[in-house]
């Protein structure tokens, strides 16, 4: 099984949803976006279009995050294809950032509250206790809530309904069927990383 | 090129399982929608707030703000204690000296003031909230109605947002404002609105309603200044100059109705007063005794009662001699008016193309389908799947009232109200739950055969239109029959409008819940002006904020994950979307306790009138409020606690079995909705006026009390139908004054206060228009300006403001674009300070710049553009 995620741009309103739930899920600090909405102006006034993108790890299926990782922190889940990073083997080197063509790994050196100087709030506290400084973050499609057979926080958020996840290596699979019907593509397929994050044209 | 794969099993950690880890169903509080949420505790903290998706109200789903609420309840900002200020004086900035003081303190401070003042004379009592928290209206207006004060304030909701838009749907659609039909809709046309589009009330469900509808094919056209909410998801982005709105909706009426006769003749002549005729005066021809409005029964050749003739028979144009006088059909009436309003005169106002104002309005027309009919769940139901629809960009202008109802007139002409496809009010009907009959209510025939509202929210039904009469509360509302929320209470010179129109008290105390006055409704200038004249102001706050500087008395609140309402949306015009499914009636309950000394003001409510000697008032208002019945009835004779109270809602509505414990437990009740109730136009025999009769008299009454007490009242306001009337901004001709600057909502904040949710001020920090100043690239340019510039927007009366620009291809040559009212400066909301732009500093609180109507404001301002600074 290979997991792919599909984001159909004609359903996205841009509202900020996924990236807010995601920094729910799990509770990411400041400057930090597993995922996030990126706005952008097509053509020109008076035809003109303002595009919401929502973008994250693309989990490619030659991940050069992985490849270039030293330690081996950056790995790849068999069971879903899902890219990880075991913060455990994580040394900070940041090798995977300068190899990742998409810019969606973030560095977290040090503990940055959203308060200042009041301190972490009781919920940036509890997030605190469960993770590493020092170490590479990213999006692994919510793994824990996959392995509980929850969808993504972003895919069971979003009010357009325009996230949905499956496996495509199933051409069954409504990601699948959505990718061959709509014309699903991909970002920056030049790279050659083979993404798994696919768009459908708005 | 996989180097590390990894198996399934390896990452399984071992870690002591919480205590507690429950989800606990409830209300999110950050808009009108109030979505329903579940809320995940992990000992004691919450971990996360997640749509819960057993409630049609959110289905499940969250925005931003809602996904983002436990940010504000664990601010480390909020207020713990009690405060009092030790400096008399007040002003923008000057630190009150705060100290904290104990409950005791506090609540006999309040009460000596409340005793004194209710045996002065109770209507020096302002009780002033926020609109954003609908829950909050019934226990506020119940502490309102038992001390005896009718002035009630809603800061800025009503001013901004929807005296225009609110009242004409109640009029138009029985309702609290107008969606499409997304479920059936083909043809949805916008004017400043963005429902579906994360904005609005029902806001997370229609998103999903408005892209299911994208999917199928549904055709959005936007007319918007700006392109970035609807405007980016619709098939075409009409730009248009601000505030015009009437004139391209009045020239699309007319090519609709005279050009290409695209009518729904029998809609016409069923459900609207379009046959009611017309005498030479404007006014309805009435039967001598009965008073009913007359029609031309074509069969008969003769007048008759509009209730005596068929409906197939009513005349729609001609003209009648009855008893001498010449009579013309409403209808004919308007579809004269509408001549004046060519594409090309309407052109040149709002810069369209009049071929695209043809083009469209022949899109309309022919995608409502006139005379086709579908069946849903088994009953056959008229099918006009065009709707066009407006919103507040649309009635932010003193020609608040033709804005909107220009554009509504479009689905009258083509029947698409009400009907399945079409332009659609939030369900005015409900027939109950299934068990109890309740809620229960729909729209009535009044004795003209017009529709008034079944459900409302506050204030007066919107029809019938009572007549004006010399007012008793502060901001003149009873001059004006046809506005609900009023400028003139902070107005300028309201000293000198109190003493003209006969007010013989002066506001003494003002009680404020959850509302940012100072920022919330024009410049702040006149609000502190305002506000430092009350002689004592308490405010239930969870920050100290730019109105804290003028506040008395400071009350710590408790978050929405701290409190209980029995009624967390307002039902049902205000939470449920149109379309089939179902209804829910969710709660909202504590989910943490207080912390430190902070209290529910709800609790502090009744505490207060019972020490102040009104409990029994208050509580009698509960009941009559609530429509509590035996033998949940309140004895006001005793105390309740507000959970009691809530219980009595809630066991009155479902049932015996069915009281807060019951609803703690499941968190909503929810029933299926019937065709009957959601399309119930079809089924319920009530008109809509497509001719304003009434405004012919109005106009007069409201000009013979306000005109010799200094209001101007411009007739041409108060015409039975419909023309586009300028705006201030419109007239001015100062040299370098080129811009129509104005204000919209974001989607990523709820006005201003959300600006202190770090997550949501981050968002919006990288974000290209949240806290910037839109300008249209090509325009910028030519005044030398680039992205990131700091710049100042002056108002021609002097006001400035500033902010970054950001230059864009998404709005009009003419236009600046500002996201809601921000750029706080309390030291109360650090996370929020200096984050945006604050528009509403660029607004006058003068007669000039209201609508002489219903009271909105306009809320566009011609502005000079100043570079102060290079982007960096």
């Amino acid at each position: 099984m290979r997991l792919a995620m599909v984001i159909d741009l004609k359903r996205c309103v841009g509202c900020y949803g996924c990236q807010i739930a995601c920094k729910a899920e799990h509770g990411t600090p400041p400057g930090v976006f597993n995922t996030r909405v990126v706005k952008q102006e097509i053509g020109e006034y008076p035809t003109v279009n303002l595009v919401s993108l929502p973008v994250g790890c693309n989990h490619c299926s030659d991940a050069p995050c992985v490849a270039s990782c030293p330690t081996g922190a950056s790995f790849v889940w068999e069971d879903s294809g899902i890219v990880d990073i075991d913060p455990d083997k994580c040394v900070g080197c940041r090798s995977c950032m300068m190899a990742c063509p998409y810019s969606n790994r973030y560095f977290v050196s040090e503990r940055l509250d959203y308060y200042g100087d009041k301190g972490p709030t009781i919920i940036e506290a509890y997030w605190n206790a469960k993770t590493q400084l020092g170490v590479v973050r990213k999006c692994n499609f919510c793994r824990d809530r996959i392995m509980e057979g929850k969808e993504p926080a972003c895919v069971a958020n979003c009010p357009a309904i325009a996230r949905h996840i499956g496996d495509i290596s199933d051409p069954t699979s409504e990601v699948s069927r959505l990718i061959k019907e709509r014309g699903g593509f991909t970002l920056q397929p030049e790279k050659g990383t083979g993404p798994n994050v696919y768009y459908l044209p708005a | 090129m996989n180097t590390t794969v990894r198996q399934s099993t390896a990452s399984v950690k071992t870690q002591a399982p919480p205590v507690d880890d429950s989800w606990i169903p409830s209300s999110c509080a950050f808009c009108y929608g109030s979505c329903s949420i579940l809320v995940h505790r992990v000992d004691d903290v919450i971990v996360k707030i997640e749509g819960n998706p057993e409630s049609s109200v959110g289905k499940g789903r969250l925005c931003a703000k809602g996904a983002s609420g436990l940010m504000i309840h664990y601010d480390p900002n909020r207020l713990t204690k009690p405060l009092r200020r030790t400096n008399p004086n007040k002003g923008i900035g000057v630190d009150p000296g705060w100290k904290e003081i104990s409950w005791d303190e506090a609540i006999a401070e309040i009460v000596g003031n409340l005793k004194r003042i209710r045996q002065e004379d109770p209507r020096k009592l302002v009780i002033q909230r926020t609109t954003t928290v609908t829950a909050n209206k019934n226990p506020l207006q119940a502490f309102a109605f038992g001390f005896g004060t009718p002035n009630q304030s809603v800061s800025g909701g009503g001013l901004h947002c929807g005296n225009g838009a609110h009242l004409i749907s109640g009029i138009m659609h029985a309702s609290w404002g107008v969606v499409p039909d997304f479920e059936n809709c083909n043809y949805a046309m916008y004017f400043g609105a963005s429902k579906g589009h994360s904005a609005g009330h029902c806001s997370t469900s229609n998103i999903g309603l408005a892209a299911d509808a994208r999917a199928r094919g549904m055709k959005l056209v936007v007319f918007d200044p700006m392109c970035n909410f609807a405007s980016a998801k619709a098939t075409e982005w009409v730009p248009l100059r601000v505030g015009t709105d009437a004139a391209v909706a009045l020239a699309m009426c007319n090519v609709v109705a005279n050009e290409l006769g695209a009518l729904d003749i029998p809609y016409l002549k069923a459900k609207t007063n379009g046959p009611y005729l017309i005498g030479p005066d404007g006014k309805y021809l009435r039967e001598h005794g009965s008073d009913k409005p007359m029609v031309w029964d074509s069969t008969a050749g003769a007048a008759r009662t509009f209730a005596d003739a068929k409906a197939e028979d009513m005349a729609l144009e001609g003209e009648f001699d009855v008893g001498g006088t010449r009579y013309r059909p409403a209808f004919a009436l308007l579809k004269e008016h509408l001549k004046k309003f060519s594409p090309e005169w309407a052109e040149k106002i709002s810069t369209v193309p009049a071929a695209n104002l043809r083009r469209l309005a022949k899109e309309f027309a022919t995608e409502a389908r006139i005379g086709s009919t579908i069946v849903i769940e088994g009953v056959t139901l008229p099918y006009r799947p065009a709707a066009a629809i407006a919103f507040r960009g649309n009635q932010g202008h003193r020609n608040s009232v033709y804005n909107f109802l220009a554009v509504d007139l479009l689905n009258h002409l083509v029947g698409a109200a009400d009907v399945v496809g079409s332009c659609m009010g939030f369900p005015p009907v409900n027939h109950g739950h299934p068990d109890t009959g309740r809620p229960s209510y729909a729209p009535v025939q009044t004795p003209d055969g017009l529709m008034e509202v079944g459900s409302w929210m506050g204030w007066h039904h919107p029809y019938p239109i009572h007549d004006p009469q010399l007012p008793q509360t502060l901001g003149l509302q009873a001059v004006f029959p046809m506005g609900m929320t009023s400028p003139l209470l902070d107005a300028p010179d309201r000293e000198q409008t109190w003493e003209r129109f006969g007010i013989n008290y002066r506001p003494e105390m003002l009680i404020n819940w959850g509302s940012n006055l100072l920022m919330s409704i024009a410049n702040k200038d006149t609000m502190a002006d305002s506000l430092s004249k009350y002689k004592f102001i308490v405010s239930f706050d969870l920050f100290l904020t730019e109105t804290s500087d003028f506040v008395d008395l400071i009350l710590p609140d408790c978050s929405y994950l701290q409190s209980v309402d029995s009624r967390a949306n307002f039902p049902t015009i205000f939470s449920h979307p149109s379309g089939m499914g179902e209804w829910s009636w969710p709660i909202r309950q504590p989910v943490q306790p207080p912390y430190g000394e902070q209290r529910p003001f709800t609790q502090v409510l009744l505490e207060l009138a019972d020490k102040a000697g009104f409990l029994p008032d208050m509580l009698a208002a509960f009941n009559a409020t609530l429509e509590l019945q035996a033998p949940h009835r309140l004895d006001v004779s005793k105390k309740y606690s507000y959970e009691e109270i809530c219980d009595a809602e809630l066991k009155t509505n479902f049932g015996e079995e069915r009281g807060l414990e019951w609803f703690k437990e499941h968190g909503l009740i929810k029933w299926k909705k019937k065709p009957e109730e959601i399309f119930w136009r079809h089924f319920i025999d009530v008109r809509v006026p497509i001719y304003w009769e009434w405004m012919v008299d109005l106009g007069p009454k409201v000009a013979a009390l306000a005109e010799p007490r200094g209001l101007h009242i411009p007739l041409e306001y108060y015409q039975p139908m419909p023309d586009w009337l300028p705006c201030k901004s419109h007239e001015c001709q100062q040299p370098g004054f080129d811009f129509f600057a104005f204000y919209y909502r974001d989607t990523i904040h709820t006005n201003s206060y959300t600006t202190e949710n770090a997550w949501l001020n981050e968002a919006a920090r990288l974000s290209p228009f949240s806290y910037t100043i839109a300008i249209n690239n090509k325009s910028g340019q030519r005044l030398g300006l680039k992205s990131g510039d700091a710049i100042v927007l002056e108002s021609e009366t002097g006001r400035r403001i500033e902010g970054c620009v950001k230059l864009t291809e998404c709005i009009h040559p003419e236009g600046i674009g500002v996201a809601g009212l921000a750029n706080h400066w309390s030291k109360g909301m650090p996370t929020a300070k200096g984050q945006g732009v604050f528009f509403n500093d660029l607004l006058e609180l003068t007669w000039d710049r209201t609508s002489p109507v219903n009271l909105n404001l306009d809320l566009c301002v011609k502005v000079k553009v100043t570079k102060i600074g290079e982007a960096p």
